[in-house]
């Protein structure tokens, strides 16, 4: 495949990889053939292949959310990929894919809000870029690990619900046992935690650098990093607070990740103040 | 096709008549080998506690055995009067018994339809066959292909999910809390039939530590010793439950041993850290309150909730029985074409030979009559269209044996070709 080609990879390629993928999945419970198991696991090889090219031909900024939201997405669709490959049993395409297809769906709503996928870096990372993309970076490890326990703990609910009912444990839909699924959130919180306590810190400590000007109007930037350390807070009660049960680890995770993401999008240049 | 079965199974023998008929492994061996030697046939032998089966295999040309005669041996084997055998036998022959060994090892003929474990039994019964040099193309053709087809019924339809015995439900239950079992404590609270069974299933999952209380000391310290646990006096049973990841309640006691406010007050508090306990209460009347059941700290099943998902999943099974069926059907054509080809094939390669060797007759000297007069090229066309006169002579004797094997014929027109072409 010649570079040119991989030129004109774009967002529908993968997007619709991810659809038919998911699609695949769903019909896999239906039907439980291998022969749709390695249908999906191919498309899905697809939908990451070209959404690979695509950050890499095109490489969208990640201090912008348009970029970030995609890398996260491409985060996912590894641990998707990996998952199935490992899990071949378990249905998990079926809770990763929608995510995966969410955050894609996510940054193209923000470029067509926006009309440009470029991003104005804001003026206290303009000085500062080095730092700037530090702080980028451990934002974005700690949402990877967000989205791993936000996955996880909406398969704990599930798992959960179906104890709670007495289902069939050999229902259509297999997923993970509990203890797995609550080992999985408690890895990804201790992981995101770190990560992300020390963006934020590195965050208020280059806003003091901020001349006081642009600080004058509280935007929804700013708003975003009061979000991002509410979801420090909500990380330091799970990770710290004493017999956190799994199924509020499992709430709480799923609250972070919605606020980290309502966060991602909301620190971008089309809102009041990005720019 | 030239193949026989005859046996009985579940359905219509008894287990004394099974077991009367069934074949341990050293009168396996001797049957089989008198069998080959006595009827000059393939043989191989199927017995499982749920059927005895006989597969006898004759070279093209000859006769199918008969159903008697392998129905006098059965009974001279296991000093039995055959008459009283003949009612509970069945027999199948070619085409119908290619389907019922496709049936049988894809589970479709089995007690418990999806299990499986004959495809299994089906492969040993084989393999014992094979080293007892029983065996011969057909049988050699026939068994594995047949072990392909239960292995395509088994991934392509679902006829095989879910477990069916309350044990292993019960198991699935364990496995859908816990992943890892070796820092596990199972307590075993009482000692009945159906208690220790599903131990033994819990017992594979190697647990960290097996704890018995019972109302008998001596009972506990049996049990106890039976699975490597510990025996614990039955008035600490509370402090267990509090230190149990599973229990396993299996009592004969006439009314819950361990009610909702018991459970509150006494075992709740001693658990740790919120960890979460599996009660699995298979006795009847129950052991511990059904209140107590939350699915988050106490996920509680007890005998009714394990008899419905086996039912279920029986229930389950039987939508899958059509599509299973279809591929029985699909790979018994497939067997039975690809062996009529295959019984064809020395005929159609003598008469191909047989008529290369005509036709190299009068080629060779006409060439050689024509040496001289014709090139390299033209005397290739010649040879080229000698052979295409050939193929074209033989398309039509040859498509109507293999239409014929097709459709059953049993031999009657390879006889006329044999003697058409006077074929040794």
């Amino acid at each position: 495949m010649s570079l040119s080609t991989l030129q004109g990879v774009s967002h529908t390629c993968f997007g619709l990889s991810y659809l038919l993928a998911f699609t695949l999945e769903l019909a896999r419970i239906r039907w439980p053939r291998t022969g749709l198991r390695t249908a999906g696991l191919v498309v899905g090889a697809v939908g990451l292949f070209t959404h690979s090219a695509y950050l890499a031909i095109h490489h969208p900024s990640l201090a912008a959310p348009y970029g970030s939201l995609l890398l996260l997405a491409w985060v996912l669709a590894v641990f998707y990929f990996y998952g199935s490959l490992h899990h071949a049993r378990q249905a998990w395409g079926i809770f990763v894919l929608p995510v995966v297809l969410g955050l894609v769906a996510l940054s193209l709503v923000i470029v067509s809000l926006s009309g440009t996928d470029d991003v104005d870096v804001p003026v206290w990372l303009v000085g500062e870029k080095f730092w700037g993309a530090i702080h980028g970076l451990l934002l974005l490890l700690a949402a990877v690990g967000l989205s791993v326990a936000f996955l996880s703990s909406v398969m704990y609910l599930v798992q959960a619900r179906r104890l709670r009912t007495k289902a069939n444990p050999l229902g259509a839909v297999k997923i993970l046992s509990l203890e797995r699924l609550e080992e999985m959130s408690r890895r990804a919180v201790n992981l995101a935690f770190p990560m992300l306590t020390a963006g934020v810190l590195l965050g208020m400590l280059m806003l003091n650098h901020e001349p006081p000007s642009t600080l004058v109007t509280p935007s929804l930037k700013v708003l975003g990093s009061y979000g991002l350390i509410l979801v420090v807070a909500m990380l330091v009660y799970m990770r710290y607070a004493a017999h956190v049960s799994g199924r509020r680890l499992a709430v709480w995770s799923i609250l972070a990740f919605v606020l980290l993401v309502v966060v991602l999008m909301a620190a971008h240049p089309f809102v009041e103040g990005g720019k | 096709m030239n193949l026989r079965i005859v046996g009985c199974n579940f359905r219509t023998a008894n287990v004394d008549v099974r077991e009367r008929l069934a074949f341990p492994p050293d009168l396996h061996a001797r049957a089989s080998a008198e069998l080959a030697a006595r009827f000059g046939c393939e043989v191989a032998i199927l017995s499982t506690c749920n059927r005895v089966e006989l597969f006898l295999a004759r070279p093209h040309g000859a006769t199918v055995l008969s159903t008697e005669l392998a129905t006098e041996f059965l009974g001279e084997v296991h000093h039995v009067p055959p008459e009283t055998l003949t009612p509970h036998l069945y027999s199948h022959a070619d085409a119908d018994a290619t389907r019922h060994l496709f049936r049988v090892a894809a589970s479709l003929d089995s007690l418990i339809v999806g299990e499986g474990q004959i495809a299994g039994q089906v492969k040993q019964a084989f393999e014992a066959a094979q080293q007892l040099a029983t065996t011969g193309p057909l049988l050699n053709a026939l068994f594995p292909h047949a072990l392909r087809t239960a292995k395509r019924v088994r991934t392509e339809t679902g006829i095989s999910l879910g477990h069916v015995s309350v044990s292993s439900v019960a198991v699935d239950y364990v496995k859908q809390v816990f992943d890892h079992f070796g820092d596990k404590t199972i307590l075993v609270i009482g000692a009945g039939k159906m208690g220790r069974l599903t131990l033994k299933h819990l017992e594979e999952l190697k647990p960290g530590r097996i704890l018995v209380a019972n109302r008998s000391p001596e009972k506990a310290a049996e049990v106890a010793a039976g699975c490597g646990g510990t025996p614990i006096p039955w008035d600490k049973l509370d402090d267990a439950l509090g230190e149990a990841d599973i229990a396993l309640s299996t009592t004969g006691a006439g009314e819950p041993i361990v009610s909702q406010k018991r459970f509150d007050k006494q075992v709740r508090p001693k658990r740790r850290h919120g960890r979460t306990l599996v009660v699995l209460d298979i006795a009847v009347p129950r052991d511990f309150d059904p209140a107590i059941h939350d699915g988050d700290r106490v996920c509680l099943f007890n005998i009714d909730d394990l008899t419905r998902i086996r039912e279920q999943t029986i229930a389950e099974r039987q939508s899958h029985i059509r599509p299973a069926e279809a591929i029985v059907a699909a790979e018994v054509k497939n067997f039975t074409d690809d062996w009529q080809r295959r019984k064809n094939g020395p005929v159609i390669q003598q008469l191909r030979s047989e008529v290369d060797k005509v036709r190299d007759e009068v080629l060779t000297p006409l060439l050689a009559k024509l040496n001289g007069k014709l090139s390299l090229a033209e005397k290739e066309q010649v040879a080229a269209a000698f052979r295409l006169f050939q193929n074209k002579l033989l398309h039509g004797p040859i498509a109507a044996l293999q239409d014929a094997s097709k459709e059953g014929d049993r031999g009657t027109l390879i006889e006329a070709m044999k003697k058409l072409f006077r074929l040794g």
